[in-house]
């Protein structure tokens, strides 16, 4: 009897500490680097990982309640660029400056515009996510660098750039600044936990990645839902790319495409399942952050950059190794106790 | 439209054509990718040999279409093949670039010392390349079937891992040098015909009788098609997985050395574009994302079409930009037209397709 306690027990330990298990490993990970280089724990450290880490953190939300619904999206970082791109060439080249909160909100609408194509193409006509969002990206990029320009814009319109240099908090004394656009991160990151944990719309993203047909059948408007969704990431994605091209100085429109996989790998250490149904913002929030330190700490402790993106793999193949075996175990447990009964 | 004028009478004749070739395609089960890419291929050709003959059906332009497409043709190959069991490699390209690496620096080393020794030894040397896609493909292998990975993230991770030790290797740089060997096979022709693109057609060929005509290819279709059905078959799912992926990986490694054929040089982020095209070519070609089918016949195809419209689209002087709108509208158009036709028909009972309506998304309300 206490034996199959155990194994039933086990598993579900496993699962439910993945946002515990990803804290200690930060921890871990930062009192290592404490040891090894001194250096390490400074103010001026939290906050040049914490710069580093908004941009893939607002695209990692993005990403997130894609994947929760069981989709993938990798079209996010072609709308980010062409909304922040656009908007910027808008404001600067056609002398339409609107502010602040004028060019906040013209790039929200054309990357909510944007994900309303993914949206309609990918809910109308039920089309595999990922290949949709492959062709999507192509055509963003494609109509963003053939027909809105492929120039390189040095100079951002007044309206946004004092944000460039705006910080929260700047300590002169270890020249350690904290920049202002954490606030809107900050902010994104508490309301994505509010619409996923305390929204109809969020409980039924959860619905439609758990299963899309039994989400139809207890009463979700599958196809709405799905179309706000990526209205609603077209939009993050907007925000992501106007942030990049704010803490930049500058507009490239090669920038941003290409890191896809990186922000996704980062959402999928965070404990999101791939098949969807599954995966907190909490959990997301520590694997962006895990993925940064990681990044910083192999520049201090002397290890060339070239070892970054074999050490995220390193670790994608471990998080991810881990819990494929636990599942697999899982299941296999399942399968015993389902004989034995018999 | 008047039936008397020439072009009713064209478009009747198409369409008789058309139906032909369907119907016989149809008769030997591979309708799906093949017929419609032959269509698309032929109308690119056409669209294109009409706006600009001259610099289009250049004999030139034409031997450059297939020195192109090999090595595109080759990893879309090997990701129609991933795809088939249901998986996906997102690794292919950081393969390739492993190998074209390898055989770059061990030729560089050894021709360092003995220049007519490395030259000699240039097969082996390429071999080597081969070996290192096959490693590789085996570490897919083992994380995919032994450990249990998803292969999406499986091989997210490892090119991310391949990527990084290419990038490590090189520090960043493009190395240069690669045995005579390959660049003479890079050069040659057989009778007009580039030997890279008769070396695109063999491995084509083998691959394509590789999955309908041997005991490996029917168990790769059953484990795409029904993973469950599969085990209870008897079918030993570790062992499909580990061919497979052993299998693309050897071709990620016959991709670099096409990359090193047309250019003599490797570099860690070489074809970064790839990986992305590679699957819109698979998935044109009529392979299932989800598994259970593909054609070899249909992914030929479906590269020579995105060659076609690329070099068409250089030869009236649109942009590269362009080239990656149609990329997407082509992908697009061709998956909603398979989706409105498929659902038009009425169905007999789902055989392969019961995972991919699963994953198809909503029923119509």
């Amino acid at each position: 009897m206490s034996a199959t306690d155990t194994r039933i027990r086990l598993p579900r330990i496993g699962r439910m500490s993945n946002e515990l298990v990803l804290a200690s490993i930060i921890l871990v990970l930062v009192i290592v680097m404490c040891a090894v280089n001194p250096a390490f724990f400074s103010v001026h450290t939290l906050f040049s990982i914490l710069r580093s880490a908004l941009v893939p953190m607002v695209f990692a939300l993005a990403v997130l309640f894609v994947i929760i619904s069981g989709g993938i999206d990798v079209s996010f970082a072609a709308i980010g660029i062409f909304a922040a791109y656009t908007t910027v060439s808008l404001a600067q080249g056609g002398g339409l400056d609107f502010g602040l909160i004028g060019i906040l909100a013209f790039a929200i609408v054309i990357g909510g515009a944007l994900g309303f194509v993914n949206g309609i193409v990918i809910a109308r006509f039920r089309l595999p996510t990922l290949i949709v969002t492959l062709a999507t990206q192509g055509i963003f990029k494609g109509v963003l660098l053939a027909y809105i320009g492929s120039k390189y814009i040095a100079e951002l319109p007044d309206g946004i750039s004092w944000l460039s240099t705006a910080n929260l908090i700047s300590i002169e004394s270890t020249r350690a600044y904290l920049p202002m656009l954490i606030v809107p991160v900050v902010l994104l990151v508490i309301g994505a936990a509010f619409v996923l944990r305390r929204t109809m719309f969020g409980r039924g993203i959860y619905a439609m990645g758990g299963d899309l047909e039994g989400a139809r059948r207890a009463g979700f408007p599958v196809v709405r839902l799905q179309v706000m969704l990526y209205v609603l990431v077209g939009a993050v994605a907007a925000i992501g790319g106007l942030i990049h091209v704010v803490l930049g100085r500058s507009a490239n429109p090669q920038d941003l495409v290409g890191t896809e996989l990186d922000v996704i790998a980062a959402v999928v250490l965070g404990g999101a399942s791939i098949f969807g149904g599954r995966g907190t913002v909490t959990g997301t929030v520590l694997g962006v952050l895990l993925v940064q330190i990681i990044n910083n700490s192999l520049i201090l402790m002397g290890v060339p950059t070239a070892w970054q993106r074999a050490a995220v793999g390193f670790l994608l193949v471990i998080g991810v190794g881990i819990q494929a075996v636990m599942a697999r175990r899982a299941s296999r447990r399942t399968f015993v106790l389902d004989t034995v009964k018999e | 439209m008047p039936q008397t004028t020439p072009p009713g009478q064209f478009a009747r004749m198409n369409d008789q054509v058309d139906r032909s070739v369907r119907s016989l395609l149809g008769r030997i089960h591979v309708n799906r990718g093949v017929g419609r890419m032959l269509v698309l291929f032929a109308l690119a050709f056409g669209l294109f040999a009409i706006l600009n003959p001259r610099v289009f059906l250049n004999p030139i332009n034409l031997q450059n279409m297939m020195v192109a497409s090999p090595e595109v043709g080759i990893l879309a190959i090997a990701m129609a093949l991933a795809m088939l069991t249901g998986g996906i490699d997102l690794s292919l390209v950081a393969i390739a670039n492993l190998s074209a690496i390898t055989v770059s620096t061990m030729f560089t080393a050894i021709a360092s010392s003995d220049p007519a020794t490395a030259e000699s030894m240039g097969g082996l040397i390429a071999l080597v390349g081969v070996l290192v896609g096959a490693l590789a493909g085996a570490v897919n292998g083992f994380l995919i079937a032994t450990v249990g990975i998803t292969p999406i993230l499986a091989t997210l991770a490892t090119m991310q891992i391949f990527n990084g030790i290419a990038i490590v290797w090189t520090g960043g740089t493009t190395l240069y040098g690669a045995p005579a060997v390959l660049s003479s096979v890079g050069q040659a022709t057989v009778g007009g015909v580039p030997l890279l693109f008769l070396e695109f057609l063999v491995v084509a060929v083998l691959i394509g009788v590789l999955i309908t005509r041997t005991p490996f290819g029917r168990r790769t279709q059953l484990q795409g098609a029904n993973p469950t059905a599969a085990m209870y078959s008897g079918i030993r799912s570790t062992s499909v997985l580990y061919g497979t992926y052993v299998t693309t990986g050897v071709l990620g490694g016959i991709a670099g050395l096409v990359f090193l054929s047309r250019n003599p040089t490797a570099s860690a982020d070489y074809g970064t574009s790839y990986v992305l095209l590679v699957i819109v070519i698979a998935v044109l070609g009529g392979t299932n994302p989800t598994g259970g089918f593909a054609t070899i016949t249909g992914v030929v195809l479906a590269t020579l079409v995105l060659q076609v419209v690329q070099s068409g689209f250089t030869a009236i002087r649109l942009s590269a930009y362009e080239y990656a709108i149609a990329q997407g509208v082509i992908l697009i158009a061709v998956m909603v037209f398979d989706q409105v036709r498929v659902r038009r028909r009425p169905r007999p009972a789902p055989s392969s397709q019961t995972e991919t309506i699963a994953l198809a998304e909503i029923p119509r309300a």
